[in-house]
């Protein structure tokens, strides 16, 4: 768990300023290697702008090195679906960032040592660095028996919560009325949903996925695991602890939290086959009331209608715990990485090591519209377009997830839980518990013995 | 009741269940496509309104699609350009190879030529999918990732067997003794090829044209896995970035979907009567 303050922010910039440059013209091309090209893919974003931006960026690095960038931009599964199959048959592109790379790429292949180790190019700013991001960039390489970094992160995100301020009002409430803790800010909207149904209006006061595929459903899962005590699911030593019976009780608390709304019928019926889209889609059209989501991207849709954008979207962190203590939020974090066999790894390097200079990485993010966080302090800190008080969306953001505490993903300690992702299983319990009649005590066993079965086959040394 | 009016009872029974099933299926078969419409109709606020029709129909999503005026389409007819290309090499190959084999094996009568329609068949025994990691490995071997060529080679081996299999069957309805007098005459292989086996196979040419163009036109997973450059993607693979993002235009995918499904539907059309005794005749020989 770690906590960027604002002084601790102040304190690294100094400190990093010589090193960073002494490592980043260390990582420089030289001249005579200007040749090879760096063949680039990247994961396309939301707005064209963001998209541009990367553009340029590489546009300049390929001005300043010589070094000629063949630049792909594909979207986000096809993508990962194509590194899969460029590593399994050893063509591979020089550097690729993947937004899901952290749970559906580089845990498993860090593990299998197909990755280059990125450490030099991290060194350039370490101190720069917020430290969940530093820690969700390490991963164990079964074949060295050592954890190093195999991803250099460029950007973050933590669920949020997006409601109907109007919505909220018409049930003759007040943002006030909103509770703070776990378990009174989701029954809220049960009672919000009783108010509007009674009013005639055909609505639902949760709107969140229980489907068993795509991101959604894992991550509101794993945000209510954390809620409920579950943060220590596997130790930091990358052993799992399923059979601590503190998680085996959060793991059940938050089956049960989450299925039982969706059984009285608090939640859209269609959730069970929603992909990450279909919340958004919901919201919009004002079907559901609040909506968890992986990013501020439903508030940033409606940035080009002001009454929108600031008077109706209400976007909150996640609740507190039910003890009224925080919660540490679980800190997304988006990936660069080198394949090994790539035929330019200096190159990739270096343009690497330029892509996450402070500047460079915020005229990015800024066109990603906030819906994707900065990992370094210091871009937070000296523009005021990220805390910028006239936002409403936009600081809770980085309040969030960079601010308040985070803690890492589990893979980072052992790749095994990429898998239990990747399998749903958890969302797969879910709908053992709506669908098959299983309680939530029966669904999180059949879970937990599952992902032992996993566990198994990922032995950290 | 009387024998001839419970029978009429019993017709008119019949024929209103029928009716009703009809009904079914044609609203069942339908609506997927007029909501592909009714979405493309529609302004992006209006796309998840439950409203049965348009509130206020436009054809802007269209105008967007043609003038590539948003950002995910800019490149759709360059993409247009490309899923043509990629489909009627595909056919034009297709039709080459599939057309030469059924021709040697069944009008040469190259000795066990049986074994090589029979051993293209199988490949239909490993679905498409499962290959696809293997061809990714091979086309890279040659130097193919992101060219056109290497989905052409992947669509073609799909689609050859089941044109050599239509082929044959095919032609055997065609008298051997058509050979037979042109050889008499003098003809050459390759003028009864041309002359005599092509013009004669024409609607299973048409059939398995159209079958071969439409496999490559629809097709998705090679498409994507062997092309990444903006200058070579199909457009199935270029209307897959509308769902990177969690606000996807629908109305525009769905303007830009409706219009890349216009030429298959044309070309269809056209050629509907030929695919037909095409595809019939290939399944009955004699």
């Amino acid at each position: 768990m770690s906590r960027l303050s604002r002084r601790h922010a102040l304190a690294g910039l100094g400190a990093t300023g010589l090193g960073a440059a002494t490592a980043v013209s260390a990582l420089r091309p030289r001249r005579a290697r200007a040749a090879e090209p760096v063949t680039v893919w990247w994961t396309q974003g939301f707005y064209q702008a963001e998209n541009q931006a990367v553009i340029d960026a590489m546009a300049t690095w390929e001005k300043s090195s010589g070094t000629k960038v063949n630049l792909t931009i594909m979207n986000g599964p096809d993508l990962i679906s194509k590194m899969i199959a460029a590593m399994q048959v050893g063509d591979v592109p020089d550097l690729v960032h993947a937004v899901t790379g952290d749970r559906f790429l580089v845990p498993r292949a860090a593990w299998d040592d197909k990755l280059v180790d990125v450490s030099d190019v991290i060194a350039t700013q370490q101190h720069e660095y917020h430290q969940t991001a530093l820690e969700s960039s390490k991963f164990y390489n079964a074949t060295l028996k050592k954890h190093s970094y195999y991803s250099v992160p460029v950007k973050c995100s933590t669920m949020m919560e997006e409601s109907w301020r109007p919505l909220i009002e018409e049930a003759g409430f007040s943002d006030k009325d909103m509770p703070t803790t776990q378990d009174a800010y989701y029954d809220f909207f049960q009672t919000v949903q009783d108010r509007l149904r009674s009013k005639g209006r055909r609505i639902y006061g949760l709107g969140y996925s229980m489907a068993t595929k795509e991101a959604d459903a894992g991550t509101l899962f794993h945000a209510f695991l954390v809620a409920y005590g579950g943060s220590g699911i596997v130790l930091p030593s990358g052993k799992l602890n399923v059979d601590d019976p503190a998680v085996r009780q959060a793991a059940v608390t938050a089956l049960e939290r989450l299925t039982t709304p969706y059984k009285k019928g608090y939640v859209p019926p269609g959730a069970i086959n929603w992909g990450d889209v279909d919340n958004n889609n919901a919201f919009f059209a004002k079907q559901i009331v609040m909506t968890p989501n992986a990013t501020i991207s439903i508030a940033v849709a409606q940035m080009e209608k002001p009454d929108q954008y600031y008077k109706q979207v209400i976007t909150q962190g996640i609740p507190a715990g039910n003890d009224g203590k925080p919660v540490p939020s679980l800190l997304g974090v988006s990936p660069c990485l080198i394949p090994k066999g790539a035929k330019n790894i200096d190159g990739a390097k270096a343009l690497l090591s330029a892509f996450i200079q402070p500047n460079t990485l915020n005229t990015y993010l800024k066109e990603t519209r906030a819906r994707y966080l900065p990992v370094m302090a210091s871009i937070i800190r000296d523009d005021p377009y990220w805390q910028d008080p006239a936002d409403p969306h936009r600081p809770v953001a980085v309040e969030y997830g960079l601010i308040r505490p985070t803690i890492p993903w589990w893979m980072n300690y052992n790749p095994a839980y990429a898998a239990v992702l990747s399998e749903q299983i958890w969302s797969q319990a879910e709908a053992n518990v709506t669908q098959k009649g299983m309680t939530p005590e029966q669904a999180a066993d059949a879970a937990m013995t599952r992902i032992k079965a996993i566990f198994e086959r990922f032995q950290i040394a | 009741m009387s024998v001839a009016s419970r029978a009429r009872l019993d017709r008119r029974l019949t024929e209103l269940g029928i009716g009703l099933l009809s009904a079914v299926l044609l609203i069942w078969t339908l609506v997927p496509l007029y909501n592909m419409v009714r979405v493309a109709l529609q302004g992006k606020e209006d796309v998840f309104s439950s409203n049965v029709f348009p509130t206020a129909p436009t054809l802007d999503s269209f105008a967007t699609a043609i003038d590539e005026s948003y950002w995910l389409l800019e490149n759709f007819w360059g993409q247009m350009g490309n899923s043509l290309y990629i489909g009627l090499t595909v056919a034009f190959l297709t039709l080459a190879i599939g057309t030469l084999t059924s021709f040697t094996i069944s009008r040469m009568r190259i000795r066990r030529g049986w074994m090589l329609t029979n051993a293209a068949l199988l490949t239909y025994a490993i679905p498409m999918s499962f290959l696809a990691i293997p061809f990714y490995s091979i086309m890279g071997k040659y130097g193919l990732t992101d060219n056109p060529i290497a989905v052409i080679a992947v669509e073609v081996t799909f689609a050859t067997p089941y044109a050599i299999f239509i082929f044959k069957q095919y032609g055997a309805s065609i008298p051997l003794e058509l050979d037979d007098a042109a050889r008499i005459d003098g003809a050459s292989p390759p003028q009864i090829f041309f002359r005599i086996y092509l013009p004669l196979m024409a609607p299973a040419l048409v059939a398995i044209g159209t079958y071969a163009l439409l496999l490559s036109w629809n097709e998705y997973l090679y498409a994507f896995l062997l092309l990444s450059s903006d200058g070579h993607i199909t457009v199935p693979v270029g209307l897959g970035k509308f769902l990177n993002s969690d606000e996807a235009p629908w109305n525009y995918l769905m303007a830009a979907a409706i219009i890349y499904a216009l030429p298959p539907m044309a070309i269809y059309y056209a050629f509907r009567r030929k695919m037909n005794s095409g595809l019939t005749m290939g399944g009955v020989k004699g």
